[in-house]
């Protein structure tokens, strides 16, 4: 801002000079300023809020930095599912506004068949994720294209009370048992906190559980649907059952049928709870909330049955070039810039984000001042959960939100709520099939 | 009070043109274009291209549980929530029809609810409703009671969803009963009273018979508002508990918007508007006819 720094500064000598000065400063920098913008490409960009925030000062600086291309930002909404809505409104009107798009890894396959989204392999080459960690690699190419870059390699992750204990549990049984003694001793009055409310949260969670008990969700076949759901079988009712018994026993509030992200993070927060699952952005939410707990959080991948080991849900966002942007090369470039080991190393330093390439997980900088990496690293390398990659994804996470939010805030045995959350997607899916064969 | 003659003159006819060509493409447009994408499979599967699918859309509307629930508790929702306000409504219209100091204040300070936006009405009443932290749980808390899981109890959070209806949309019941109550002569209640007649009996004998019109008027505008409640569910429980406050435009909207099976969202589109066609109908016919005899 060259023209506001110059009408703080006081006028030296005579009004007049000092008016001329002024103008001078103004204009002079805003007409140098003003040609190569008229010529430059500018690539626009639709994010997430938080996202648009964050990356703010990297944005300008790039802008600073480049006189041929410029980047554009658009603020979605906060919340995920809205920012979807508002994307594929867009979308919908066929002529989007938007270059490219920051994009949840659940969205890609209902993305790539609506045919919204360009491959990338031919703009950003066939090894573009070769240099990232393998987690962070999953879910952005398939079908023999290359869909999106990820930025961020957020996995769901276990947050601890280091004032309760001294190592974290790495089962279920000693999640539980440690939840029992701390709530027994009047420490916490709670336990456990997660998100089980009727949303994708829910899914989020049930999915990293499905595979702590040595289920899966989706097995991927053949078909337009691209696989089946295994929602009957024993793990997925096993997980399915862990959950609704830590509620029924008081382990976690009945409240949790009713948590979202932010929810379960004030519970937590306010030094109410022993444990909560959440994604990596919440460790520096809570250390900036200044509440009871600041300094005795620590953080872990998340617990699995005993002889089972789950990665975690795999949350990353990603960029992707949306069909009919005008200068897809332009926007490739700025995809690369954006997801590049420079920008991510930024978010780390400013935002404590989970990176996406191997070699910042090694920078002795990084390394030192962000002690979440160790465990990230450990989270995305253990094979974290991918949700079902298919154009369907949106109705099955759905049907199973329905049954696990009911069979939690209900009577009703987790056997049979995984059993019509199984039959209801196998219709779901035979419908799909039918619609394949006509 | 003459309802609403059909002039078929020539001039009525040619004035009333314009009108009629505005309704067509605000509203009659897009419910024919529904109607026909509701005969199509257009869907992420078809890569979002219509082809007809013979009715397939339909078949599975009358099988879908789930859609029968949602009309079940969409029908629910605007019975009762409707149902309060007009009585709620009406009371706070009389109050504010009474003469009195600083009545004009009163009149804007009842509207207040009214103008603020559902989403905003949501989120304040989502923290109401907040367990355990809330304030309706702090006031629980504070006579001992447990904690209530006002969003977590599938038997009764549609009650708390009517609740922030009802204390959001009375004002605008209010409002048009008001409008009506100053449009009854003054001497008519005066000449009642001088025969000795009571409070109640006016009310029964004169306002109310009186307010008919009115009160039909308010009760159309909101069933067909509260038939379509979308943004309070939304925000407020997103359909749940366990689907339990699932409205039917929500359904729709996943549908459409998350699902991205336009051919099944146009389906439920336009069998909410039969619905609440057969509704308006009967709200209708129901108010319409004794006005007239009562108040001549």
């Amino acid at each position: 801002m060259p023209g506001s720094g110059a009408r703080r500064r006081p006028a030296p000598g005579a009004a007049l000079a000092g008016l001329m000065l002024g103008l001078v400063l103004i204009l002079l920098p805003a007409g140098l300023l003003a040609r190569p913008v008229a010529a430059a490409t500018t690539v626009r960009v639709l994010m997430p809020s938080p996202f648009v925030d964050s990356t703010a000062p990297l944005v300008a600086s790039f802008n600073r930095e480049h006189q041929d291309l410029r980047i554009e930002v658009a603020r979605g909404p906060l919340d995920t599912e809205a920012m979807s809505d508002l994307a594929i409104g867009g979308l919908l009107l066929g002529d989007t506004a938007y270059d490219m798009l920051l994009m949840d890894v659940s969205w890609t396959a209902k993305y790539v068949a609506a045919g919204w989204l360009v491959p990338l392999e031919g703009l950003l080459g066939d090894d573009a994720l070769e240099a990232m960690v393998p987690g962070a690699r999953t879910g952005n190419a398939f079908g023999g294209h290359l869909w999106r870059m990820p930025l961020t390699g957020d996995t769901g992750l276990l947050y601890w009370r280091t004032d309760l204990m001294a190592e974290p549990p790495r089962t279920t049984t000693e999640l539980e048992a440690v939840s029992r003694r701390l709530q027994a001793e009047g420490k916490v009055r709670w336990g456990y906190v997660w998100q089980g409310r009727q949303y994708e949260g829910l899914s989020c969670v049930m999915l990293e559980m499905i595979h702590a008990f040595g289920g899966q969700w989706w097995q991927t076949g053949s078909g337009r649907a691209g696989g089946q759901t295994e929602l009957d079988s024993p793990g997925a009712i096993a997980a399915a059952d862990w959950l609704v018994h830590l509620v029924r026993s008081g382990v976690s509030p009945a409240a949790v049928a009713d948590f979202a992200e932010n929810e379960s993070l004030q519970l937590f927060a306010a030094g109410d709870a022993a444990f909560l699952r959440i994604w990596p952005y919440a460790w520096r939410e809570i250390e900036r909330g200044g509440g009871p707990v600041v300094g005795k959080v620590g953080v872990s991948t998340v617990v699995s049955a005993p002889g089972f080991r789950s990665g975690g849900t795999l949350g990353t966002w990603g960029l992707s070039l949306l069909a009919g942007s005008p200068h897809p090369e332009a926007a490739a470039e700025v995809i690369r810039w954006f997801t590049g080991p420079e920008t991510q190393k930024a978010l780390v330093l400013d935002q404590g984000y989970a990176p996406t390439w191997a070699s910042l997980y090694e920078d002795p900088e990084l390394k030192r001042k962000h002690p979440l990496l160790a465990v990230q690293r450990q989270a995305l390398e253990q094979g974290p959960e991918v949700r079902p990659l298919t154009p369907l994804y949106a109705q099955l996470s759905d049907l199973l939100q329905r049954q696990i939010n009911g069979l939690i805030t209900a009577e009703g045995s987790a056997a049979d709520a995984m059993a019509m959350a199984q039959s209801q997607s196998a219709v779901l899916l035979e419908s799909a099939a039918g619609q394949d064969s006509a | 009070m003459k309802g609403f003659p059909m002039n078929t003159s020539l001039v009525n006819t040619l004035l009333m043109l314009p009108a009629l060509l505005l309704l067509a493409i605000v509203f009659a447009w897009p419910l024919l274009d529904s109607a026909w994408l509701s005969t199509q499979a257009s869907s992420v599967l078809t890569g979002l291209a219509p082809t007809a699918n013979g009715g397939a859309n339909w078949q599975r509307l009358l099988g879908d549980a789930r859609f029968w629930q949602d009309a079940a508790g969409t029908l629910r929702f605007a019975v009762v929530s409707v149902g309060l306000e007009l009585v709620l409504g009406l009371a706070m219209a009389l109050v504010l029809h009474r003469p009195g100091r600083g009545r004009g204040w009163l009149r804007a300070l009842a509207l207040l609810p009214w103008a603020l936006p559902s989403t905003v009405l949501a989120l304040g009443w989502r923290w109401i409703y907040n367990d355990p932290y809330g304030p309706l749980n702090s006031l629980l808390k504070l006579f001992g009671a447990p904690a209530y899981g006002f969003l977590t109890t599938p038997a009764t959070t549609w009650l708390f969803t009517v609740l922030a209806d009802v204390w959001k949309t009375t004002p605008f019941v209010a409002l048009l009963l008001l409008a009506g109550l100053q449009s009854i002569p003054a001497e008519l209640e005066e000449s009642l009273v001088l025969e000795g007649a009571s409070p109640s009996q006016i009310l029964r004998r004169l306002t109310l018979p009186l307010l008919r019109p009115w009160i039909s008027l308010a009760l159309m505008f909101r069933l067909a508002q509260a038939l379509g409640v979308f943004e309070l569910v939304q925000v407020l429980t997103r359909g749940g508990p366990a689907g339990s406050t699932e409205s039917l435009a929500l359904y729709a909207y996943l549908n459409a918007m998350r699902f991205l099976d336009f051919g099944y969202s146009a389906t439920l589109v336009v069998a909410t508007f039969l619905l609440l066609l057969l509704l308006t109908a009967m709200g209708w016919l129901l108010l319409r006819r004794r006005p007239l005899e009562i108040s001549r």
